[in-house]
C-alpha cells in the first residue's frame, strides 16, 4: 500500500510529460511526426504493431546487455581489488581506465570486427568496457573505505593477510561491485546499442539503425522506449540481487556487525 | 500461385541457360566454400538480387555459402576487405578509387548500379529543378569531401558563384533536414530512396541528377574483391558474381517476388518503400547496352571519373584509377 502510493508521483510526472509531448507532436503537424519524432500514440501504435519484431530483436540486445555487465563486474571488481593492493598498479592503470573511457566507438568498431568478428564477442566487448570503469571506481572506493580498526582489530587476532582480505574487506568491497553495476546499467544499454550499429544484423539497436532512414521513426522511438525499460527492470533486479547477496549491507540499525 | 513460381523458375533456368555464352562455371562436388559479403549499408533495394540470389539457390549451386553482413558504416566493408575479413565488399566508385589511391589493392569487380544515385533533391515547393536555382539556397549534405566536390563542379558547370550557396553538414539526416525547412535542398540523397520517401509524404520532390550537370558519369555500387583474389582465385569471383547476375536477372523478371525476399531475410523493412525503390532503380541496374553482360563497368567512363577526381584533388595517385575495374570476370567475358 505504502509502496503504491510512493509510486503516484512518478507516475504523474510521467503521464504529464507524455501529454506535453503528445501536444507538441500534434501541433508541430505530420511532417514533424512522421520523419522527426512520432507522437506518443504512434510510439504505441509501433510497440504493439511491431511486438513480434521488437521482441525478437529485444532478445539479442538483453542477452548482450546481461552477459556484458557480468563480464564487466567480474572484471571490474578482480581489478579495483589488485589495485587495492598495489599502489604502483593504481597509478600505472587509472590513466588509462579513465582514456578508455573516451573511446568513440565507432573507432572501436573496424578494429573489433578485425579480431573477433561480427557475432556476439565483439558486443561483449563494447558492453563491457563502457561498463566496467564505475565497477573499477565504485569497488575501489568502497575498499578504501574499510574501517582501519577493522583491520587492526583482524591484526591483534593475529589473522593472515588473506583472512583480513576475506572477511574484513571483501564484505565491504561487494556493496560496492553492486553500486558500480547498478551505475553501468544505463551506459551499458546505450554501449549495447552503439556495439551493434559496428555491424550486426539484429538487436534493437539494429532495428533503430535500419527504421530512421526508413523514417520507420515511432518504431525506433518504441524500440528506445523498450531499452528504457529495460534498463528500470535491471536496475531493479541488481538492487534485489544485491540484498540477497549482501544482506549485512541491509540489516537493521542496531544489527550492524561492530 | 505456386505453379507461376515453378513456371517462373524453369523459365528463369532456361533463359540463364540459353542468355549466356557457354561456359563451364560449375561447382566443385565438396560442400559449399564459405564467402562473406558485406554490403555498404543495411539491407535495402539496392541490394534486392543478392538476396534474390539467395533465396533462389544461385550461389549454392555456384559452390558458394555466401553469408551477407551488414556494416558498421559506408566506410568500414573496404577496410575490413583489405583486411582479409570478408571475401567480396559493396561499395561506391569514388570509394573504391579513394581506397585505391590510399595503396589498397582492391578490385571493382562488377557494377550493380549503373549510374549515379547520388542526386540533388528538394521539396517541389522549393522549386528547384536546375544548379542556377540553388543561388542563394541552402544546401544539405553529409560531409563527404567528394560530394563537396560535386556541388562545386556543378556550381562552376552552370556558372554560379559559390560564394552564393551555404553548404551545411547534416550528417544522415537528409529527409529531416528537407521537412524541418532547415536546407533548400541536399546533395548526397538517392533519387531512389530519398526522393521515392518524399514523394510518399506527398512532398513532389525535384531530382537533379549527377552525370546530367557536370559530374562525369559513374557506377554508384560495385562488388569489390582484392587483387590477390582475382589472382589466386578468379574462379570463385566469376561463380560469385555470375550467380549475383541470375539473381538481378531473377528480379528484373518479377520485382515483386525479389522484394519478398529481400524483407524476409531483413524483416524491419518496410515493404512499400523497398518495392518502389526497386521499381524505380531497376533499368540501373543493368547495363544501357542489352549486349553487355550484367554488371558491365564502361572502361571509359571508369577513366574520366578517375580522371576527375586527380584533377579535384581528391586523389593523388594517377595509378588509382589504371585498372581500378575489370569486366574479365563477368559472363562469357575473359575467357
Amino acid at each position: 500500500m505504502m509502496r503504491a502510493r510512493q509510486a503516484i508521483p512518478a507516475a504523474l510526472l510521467l503521464l504529464a510529460l507524455i501529454g506535453v509531448w503528445e501536444l507538441y507532436a500534434d501541433l508541430k503537424g505530420s511532417d514533424f511526426s512522421t520523419a522527426i519524432l512520432p507522437a506518443p500514440h504512434q510510439v504505441a501504435q509501433a510497440l504493439y504493431n511491431d511486438r513480434s519484431l521488437l521482441w525478437s530483436n529485444f532478445l539479442v540486445t538483453a542477452k548482450e546487455v546481461l552477459l556484458g555487465i557480468l563480464v564487466a563486474a567480474v572484471l571490474g571488481a578482480l581489478l579495483a581489488i589488485a589495485i587495492h593492493f598495489s599502489p604502483t598498479l593504481r597509478r600505472a592503470t587509472y590513466p588509462l581506465l579513465v582514456a578508455s573511457q573516451a573511446v568513440p566507438v565507432p573507432i572501436l568498431a573496424p578494429v573489433l570486427a578485425f579480431w573477433l568478428g561480427f557475432g556476439l564477442l565483439p558486443k561483449l566487448v563494447v558492453v563491457a568496457l563502457v561498463s566496467f570503469f564505475s565497477v573499477v571506481v565504485t569497488t575501489t572506493a568502497a575498499l578504501a573505505a574499510v574501517d582501519p580498526e577493522l583491520i587492526k582489530l583482524m591484526r591483534t587476532f593475529d589473522a593472515t593477510r588473506l583472512r583480513t582480505f576475506v572477511h574484513v574487506e571483501l564484505p565491504s568491497a561487494l556493496p560496492g561491485v553492486f553500486t558500480g553495476a547498478k551505475i553501468a546499467v544505463a551506459v551499458s544499454v546505450i554501449g549495447a546499442v552503439l556495439a551493434e550499429y559496428t555491424g550486426s544484423n539484429s538487436g534493437l539497436g539494429y532495428v533503430i539503425l535500419v527504421s530512421e532512414p526508413q523514417l520507420l521513426v515511432s518504431r525506433a522511438v518504441a524500440a528506445v522506449v523498450i531499452l528504457s525499460l529495460f534498463a528500470i527492470a535491471l536496475f531493479a533486479l541488481l538492487g534485489l540481487i544485491e540484498r540477497l547477496a549482501v544482506p549485512w549491507v541491509y540489516r537493521p540499525r542496531g544489527e550492524q556487525p561492530v | 500461385m505456386k505453379r507461376a513460381i515453378l513456371v517462373t523458375a524453369a523459365l528463369a533456368l532456361a533463359l540463364a541457360g540459353c542468355g549466356e555464352k557457354k561456359e563451364t562455371v560449375t561447382a566443385t562436388a565438396s560442400s559449399p566454400q564459405p564467402f562473406t559479403l558485406m554490403l555498404d549499408w543495411y539491407p535495402n533495394a539496392d541490394h534486392v538480387g543478392i538476396y534474390q540470389a539467395l533465396a533462389d539457390g544461385d550461389f549454392t549451386r555456384a559452390g558458394l555459402d555466401v553469408h551477407v553482413q551488414t556494416p558498421s558504416d559506408p566506410a568500414a566493408p573496404l577496410q575490413l576487405l583489405a583486411a582479409g575479413k570478408v571475401d567480396a565488399a559493396i561499395s561506391y566508385e569514388p570509394e573504391v578509387l579513394l581506397a585505391r589511391n590510399q595503396a589498397q589493392a582492391l578490385v571493382s569487380v562488377a557494377a550493380i548500379v549503373q549510374e549515379p544515385l547520388t542526386s540533388i533533391v528538394s521539396i517541389g515547393s522549393k522549386h528547384i529543378t536546375t544548379p542556377a536555382d540553388l543561388r542563394g539556397k541552402r544546401v544539405g549534405d553529409a560531409g563527404i569531401p567528394y560530394q563537396h566536390s560535386y556541388l562545386t563542379t556543378i556550381l562552376a558547370h552552370a556558372g554560379v558563384p559559390i560564394s552564393t550557396v551555404k553548404e551545411i553538414n547534416v550528417g544522415d539526416n537528409l529527409v529531416p533536414a528537407m521537412l524541418s525547412g532547415r536546407v533548400d535542398a541536399t546533395l548526397g540523397s538517392y533519387w531512389n530512396y530519398e526522393a521515392i520517401q518524399l514523394a510518399q509524404l506527398g512532398k513532389h520532390p525535384n531530382v537533379i541528377h549527377m552525370q546530367q550537370v557536370g559530374v562525369p558519369d559513374y557506377d554508384e555500387l560495385v562488388v569489390v574483391v582484392r587483387k590477390d583474389t582475382i589472382v589466386n582465385h578468379p574462379d570463385t569471383v566469376r561463380r560469385f558474381v555470375q550467380a549475383l547476375a541470375r539473381g538481378y536477372e531473377a528480379v528484373r523478371r518479377n520485382p515483386q517476388a525479389g522484394v519478398a525476399n529481400l524483407i524476409k531475410a531483413s524483416p524491419g523493412l518496410d515493404p512499400k518503400l523497398q518495392l518502389a525503390s526497386v521499381r524505380a532503380t531497376l533499368p540501373a541496374f543493368f547495363p544501357s547496352n542489352p549486349a553487355d553482360p550484367w554488371g558491365w563497368q564502361d572502361p571509359t567512363r571508369w577513366n574520366a571519373y578517375g580522371q576527375w577526381m586527380l584533377t579535384q584533388h581528391l586523389i593523388s595517385l594517377p595509378n588509382a584509377v589504371v585498372d581500378a575495374s575489370t569486366n574479365e570476370l563477368l559472363a562469357g567475358q575473359g575467357l
